[in-house]
């Protein structure tokens, strides 16, 4: 049932009843674009690709070194797309009324974890294969070395490791797809069937999420050091997933508007929004990184704090110095202006920011493994990362030719085209 | 639908007009008389509502608060006097030892930092808030009309004051009634009652605070000075224990004591010593003349005699061993009868076994204390190991030096 | 029972007023100025003053005799009063939560409750900081904590979380007060005019400090609110995150882990979602508030009590894979301890309290149902001062060495101390809903359709809706 009531917050005039053609939508905004899509797709699709094979050539030389410099921008890479899982789940778990008209940009992100379950393979099957280089329990040998090791191979090896991969990229790519799908049909539909049943479905669908997304990091990056431990370790890449997804959000609109889509439906509100939310997250991650570290740093117990002195020492201390201005500090004095959020230049600048200390503090989280001395800047690391972002862009962009980037059949569309902001 | 109302002045004769008060129904119209007054130029006006009206501020034109400044400039001020207060306190004024953190522990002070900003903000934004808004403000004239208490329920005002330039009666009434109030009257300025707190209740605050402060000053008084009188025990078995203390009598024990010796014939873990030769330096009872077996003179137990030297023995002995340490200079000269601790490179000490060395570090001499409970057994003779080299710094021969050592002589 | 509310009761039949916001004015503004409140108000505030009683004679008696009085012994040296302290902070969470997080998200349901969560916070704060002015053993000595010059020129130790609890606690109350005070101005304002009799409008109006609605003054007390609502957001999250430091600073298995933090927030709110119902209920029934704390109100808060409670689900089931992960044979035992050791009781009542039964929130008949409402609500509080002690004193009672090992049994006084501090909660609750305003009087009219300038010009009058 449309929410009748949703006039009482418009301030601006009627939006047009009648669509215009094409893409067009009821109140007279561009809400499909195939051309620039389809040239995105082409010059991402490229540029990826060629980085890729690059990357791969390189890493026939050091294999060792590509398997770390791809699993930073594959875990960077993967947090965008579960960050957007995660993101529309909970819009409609919470029935939220101001994403609508930016939900469906979301929908095509999350999409990506299909394709990410086929780029996981260069991670995957290495070490399926016996490859230890990245995960030194994938040697069962090793493994019993000492009894801690003994004892977590039960969890850590390599046929129940496959086991879980399959379950968190089956569990991904069917709710992605099956968010998307629903959404698109209820374009067509025009009623609340869709939206009911998605509500109904979001809290089983976020507990999964949860739980598949604790474990994927677990098993991909805390296992790098097979004796360290943290419970907090899911939530901290949580809260790394939520920066990701709003920052490439609010830039995939960005672009889209700067192409003529969607002018007049995402305003400075709805950016304002994402703005917020990227604040908050912000914040929430200096919180879980603070928390994580001080208890470690507090109690002192050896088995914990080798690894944070991995990455208090020699080089890394200065990445982690970066890490608390530049991941928290200045995007917290940054954000925090409402006029910055109401900027869209200043967003877009804020979110590039963003995805960028994202990526160090992935690169942060796994690579004091193998380079104890200090970072040590490779071209694999550029070629990795320019190979699976142009890759998965290309992919949002194939898929957001043709369809209407907007949810046109979302009964709460109203109320989130007139949002207006406190 | 409007009706005019002219209420005659309620309580003040000859009052001068204050003001202009209009009365809506609804919020709607309010905020489009708003509109209207705000675009004819007025600047002393202002609306009423029972809630925030949405749209209000575009309505009248007001401006963004200066608010979030204050609030954000006390925030900082907050976060730099957690960060220095927790340093000064900490580090400077008596820094101790706590489980071995630094005296200044950054991410043990965050948490206080981060609350202390927020105490600070907090506070500014609700005090900063009042202080704005000039409140409390005990009156105003608007308190006369009987009308406008329905102004916090459930009626929409709006006043516009005389005081404003662009303020004329007759026009400005129109203006109003254009707007189709369902109420419009005059607001005669309040004559009678005052505009301060009434000065009772700010005494009466003083008075309030400064009794309520005596008893913390009492205390705090009590707590600092110096007294004859015995102390007033409140609590009585707090105060005096029923338990047994060191040096206090216990006639459970034939000898009275509390403090008993441990029974005959038991050691304690880890106490058994039973190798002379490296816990009491003897060999056959007499003082051992070499170093006991488990000791190897190496570099790094040089090193290590060195480091503890320095901390037990070069306070008295000094740093070259010739008895000129800090503790004796300062003896010296307080000049209260002070037995100089020895040279080390005397000629007997020199002679003396290293068994015989052993003994005195462990059990003392004379005036020198026993550093056996503080050094242990292998320190000791670590420190013996570093002692016979300081010796050998002041008595080598020319002989003894290799050729390498006689050229940087030279 | 007919005399404990109908026909005396000046709360309940239709509100008075020819406008929605008029009758929303008459329907919470009555409570307030009701002359003599109706028996069953007195029933209760005299139980709570008993029970209150029992809490200071309790407490002088801990304080003359010691602490030994209550059952805390070594090894578990932190008995009930941390577990009471713990479990009446994260009750205080819920006020803020509804106050200020709903509000950035722009929930506008929030305003039917929030006045009456934000005086549940206050008073559960003060609860709170009862207990550890209490427990330090000379509590006559507490000022060692604050940071005061004092005859043994000594500051406090800042680098004990016991420290910052101080700070976070006692912001987290100054915040607390100022966020609640300022959101009655208003409403204070409402009640000075009108009140009747001279000392009602003296002392509504002193605290209403001159308030009169100005939209000059709207705006910068609405910039302000949002502040205060801003400041609060994260000072709710790091308060019980500071609280949970106490235990995941150490060293202790059971209580070392990064998770802490996020988990006891969630828990905290979890419950105090849980304790906001549990009043919310029998409060609306009596003071007739049910046209404005509608079922829908109890739905959504129990939507909240579902999510936070799969959070709290979610740290119980990290803490536990995590324990066998690391191979850490003291983890791994104070787990296995937890579920089948002597205090097996505890922890199956703690899973059965805080995991199993919030599960029937699934259903939508149970979220709307009253009843279910308030028997789930209680079980919560009931299971999170369970997830309390199973923390505390389990975790306690067998640690590093079964030497030793020892089985905690609360005292007389423990009991007393506990059900006591609900004594001084109620009466607090109750004088609260006797004197002032128990819903925000001018936030729910500013939620209402007809505060929206697009029905301008037009008269609406529309019934109430009945519960």
């Amino acid at each position: 049932m449309a929410d009748s009531n949703s006039r009482n917050k418009k301030s601006k005039s009627q939006y047009p009843t009648k669509g215009s053609g094409h893409g067009t939508s009821s109140w007279g905004d561009v809400i499909r674009n195939s051309s620039d899509t389809h040239r995105l797709f082409v010059f991402a699709g490229g540029i990826g690709g060629v980085a890729l094979l690059l990357s791969i050539a390189l890493g026939m030389g050091d294999f060792k070194r590509f398997q770390y410099s791809y699993l930073v921008a594959f875990m960077w890479a993967l947090s965008i797309s579960l960050g957007g899982l995660w993101w529309v789940t909970l819009q409609h778990l919470v029935n939220a009324k101001w994403s609508i008209v930016v939900r469906r940009v979301g929908e095509l992100i999350a999409a990506n974890l299909g394709l990410l379950a086929i780029l996981s393979l260069p991670i995957v099957v290495p070490a399926v294969l016996g490859n230890s280089d990245l995960y030194m329990w994938v040697d069962s040998h090793r493994m019993q070395e000492n009894h801690v090791l003994h004892h977590k191979s039960a969890y850590l090896n390599v046929p129940f490791f496959a086991i879980r991969v399959v379950l968190y990229f089956g569990f991904w790519f069917l709710l992605s797809q099956h968010l998307l799908k629903s959404s698109l049909k209820q374009d067509g539909e025009k009623a609340d069937t869709q939206t009911v049943r998605l509500r109904r479905l979001a809290g089983p669908a976020m507990m999964g999420v949860a739980v598949t997304l604790t474990f994927a990091a677990i098993d991909f990056m805390m296992s790098l050091n097979p004796i360290w431990f943290s419970t907090i370790f899911g939530v901290y890449y949580l809260a790394g997933c939520v920066l990701a997804i709003h920052a490439f959000l609010a830039l995939s609109l960005l672009w889209l508007q700067k192409r003529g889509a969607l002018v007049k439906t995402v305003s400075q509100e709805h950016f304002h929004d994402i703005g917020k939310m990227m604040f908050a997250f912000t914040i929430f991650w200096a919180y879980i990184a603070f928390s994580q570290f001080m208890l470690i740093w507090y109690a002192n117990i050896p088995e914990e704090t080798h690894w944070y002195l991995l990455r208090a020492e020699n080089g890394w201390l200065k990445v982690t110095w970066f890490q608390l201005i530049g991941h928290f500090i200045l995007p917290f004095a940054f954000l925090l202006s409402r006029h910055m959020k109401r900027s869209r230049t200043a967003l877009a600048l804020g979110a590039l920011w963003v995805l960028f200390v994202h990526y160090v503090d992935m690169y942060w989280l796994v690579m004091p493994t193998a380079f104890v001395e200090g970072p040590e800047l490779h071209i694999l690391d550029l070629t990795c990362w320019v190979g699976l972002t142009g890759i998965f862009v290309a992919a949002v962009a194939y898929r957001a030719r043709g369809v209407n980037l907007v949810a046109v059949g979302d009964p709460r569309l109203e109320t989130s085209l007139a949002f207006e902001n406190v | 639908m409007s009706e005019m109302h002219h209420e005659k002045p309620e309580s003040q004769e000859d009052a001068p007009l204050f003001g202009l008060l209009a009365e809506y129904n609804t919020p709607g119209e309010l905020l489009l008389a708003s509109q209207k007054v705000r675009d004819a130029g007025f600047t002393r006006w202002d609306t009423f509502t029972p809630f925030p009206v949405h749209g209000m501020d575009r309505a009248m034109g007001i401006k963004m608060t200066r608010l979030p400044w204050l609030v954000l400039g006390a925030a900082f001020t907050g976060l730099i006097l957690a960060t220095w207060f927790q340093w000064w306190t900490n580090a400077v004024d008596y820094p101790w030892i706590v489980s071995g953190k630094p005296f200044w522990s950054l991410p043990a002070n965050i948490p206080i930092m981060f609350e202390v900003t927020v105490l600070f903000a907090g506070i500014t934004a609700m005090v900063g808030m009042l202080v704005m808004n000039g409140l409390p403000q005990p009156a105003h004239p608007l308190d006369l009309k009987r009308r406008f208490a329905r102004a916090t329920d459930d009626k929409f005002f709006l006043l516009v004051e005389a005081r404003d330039p662009r303020f004329d009666e007759v026009s400005t009434r129109s203006l109003l009634e254009k707007s189709h109030p369902a109420a419009l009257e005059d607001v005669p300025e309040d004559r009678t009652t005052s505009a301060q707190i009434p000065t009772g209740l700010i005494y009466g605050l003083i008075v309030l605070t400064a009794v309520a402060v005596v008893p913390f000053a009492l205390f705090a008084k009590a707590r600092t000075t110096k007294s004859q009188n015995t102390r007033i025990h409140a609590i009585a078995d707090m105060d005096s224990q029923p338990k047994f203390k060191t040096q206090r009598e216990n006639l459970i024990f034939a000898d009275g004591r509390s403090m008993r010796e441990p029974v005959a014939g038991t050691v304690a873990q880890g106490q058994l010593r039973d190798d002379d030769a490296l816990y009491l330096g003897k060999v056959n009872g007499a003082w051992a003349r070499t170093f006991p077996s488990q000791v190897t003179p190496t570099a790094e137990l040089m090193d290590r005699g060195e480091q503890r030297f320095g901390i037990y023995c070069a306070p008295c002995h000094g740093q070259s061993g010739e008895g000129d340490g800090m503790v004796h200079l300062r003896a010296s000269k307080l000049g209260q009868g002070w037995v100089p601790p020895s040279n080390i490179h005397q000629q007997y000490i020199r002679e003396q076994p290293v068994g015989q060395l052993f003994n005195t570090i462990t059990h003392g001499i004379r005036s020198m204390p026993g550093y056996g409970p503080q050094i242990s057994a292998e320190d000791r003779w670590a420190i013996i190991l570093y002692l016979r080299a300081l010796e050998k710094s002041r008595a080598a021969n020319l002989g003894e030096l290799t050729a390498e050592q006689r050229q940087n002589l030279k | 029972m007919a005399t404990l509310w109908s026909d005396t009761n000046p709360y309940l039949g239709a509100p008075k007023g020819d406008t929605d916001f008029a009758r929303i004015t008459d329907n919470v503004a009555r409570v307030a100025e009701a002359a003599k409140p109706p028996i069953g108000w007195y029933i209760a505030f005299g139980l709570a003053l008993t029970m209150l009683t029992g809490f200071g004679a309790s407490l002088a008696w801990v304080s003359w005799t010691g602490i030994g009085a209550w059952g805390n012994m070594h090894p578990v040296a932190w008995g009930f009063p941390i577990v009471n302290f713990v479990f009446w902070v994260g009750i205080g969470h819920a006020g803020t939560l509804i106050s200020a997080i709903l509000f950035l998200l722009r929930q506008t349901w929030r305003t039917a409750i929030n006045r009456f969560a934000e005086a549940m916070t206050i008073f559960a704060v003060i609860c709170a900081g009862v207990f550890p002015g209490v427990h330090i053993g000379r509590p006559w000595m507490p000022y060692y904590m604050f940071p005061i010059p004092n005859q043994m020129n000594m500051w406090p130790q800042f680098r004990s979380p016991l420290e910052w609890d101080i700070f976070a606690v006692g912001t987290y109350f100054t915040i607390s007060l100022l966020f609640w005070f300022m959101g009655m101005i208003p409403d204070f304002a409402t009640l000075r005019d009108r009140a009747t009799t001279t000392p009602r409008r003296l002392i509504y109006g002193i605290v209403a400090m001159g308030w009169r609605g100005s939209s000059r003054q709207w705006h910068r007390y609405e910039r302000a609110y949002l502040l205060l609502a801003a400041l609060a957001t994260p000072l709710v999250l790091s308060v019980h995150s500071v609280v949970s430091f106490d235990f995941a600073t150490s060293q202790a298995p059971g209580w070392h882990t990064t998770i802490f933090p996020p988990y006891f927030v969630a828990g905290a709110i979890f419950g105090g979602f849980a304790m906001v119902v549990t009043l919310a209920v029998p409060a609306r029934q009596f003071f007739g508030l049910k046209r404005l704390i509608e079922i829908r109100h109890l739905e959504l808060m129990n939507k909240v009590i579902l999510a936070t409670g799969m959070m709290v689900g979610y740290a119980y089931g990290m803490e536990f894979f995590i324990a066998w992960y690391s191979g850490n044979p003291y983890e791994v035992f104070v787990f296995v301890n937890r579920a089948f050791g002597p205090y097996a009781w505890a922890y199956w009542t703690m899973i059965a309290c805080n995991v199993v039964i919030p599960q029937l929130h699934w259903f939508h008949k149970v979220r709307t149902n009253v009843w279910c409402t308030l028997a789930i609500g209680v079980v919560i509080n009931v299971g999170m001062w369970f997830e309390r002690f199973v923390i505390i004193c389990t975790s306690m009672s067998r640690d590093f060495m079964p030497a030793n090992w020892g089985y905690f049994v609360p005292s007389t006084i423990d009991y007393l101390t506990l059900g006591g501090s609900f004594g001084l909660f109620f009466t607090l609750f109750l004088l609260f809903c006797r004197f002032l305003p128990m819903v925000a009087i001018a936030e729910v009219k500013g939620a209402h359709r007809d505060a929206h300038a697009g029905h301008g010009g037009h008269h609406h009058s529309h019934a109430p809706e009945t519960a």
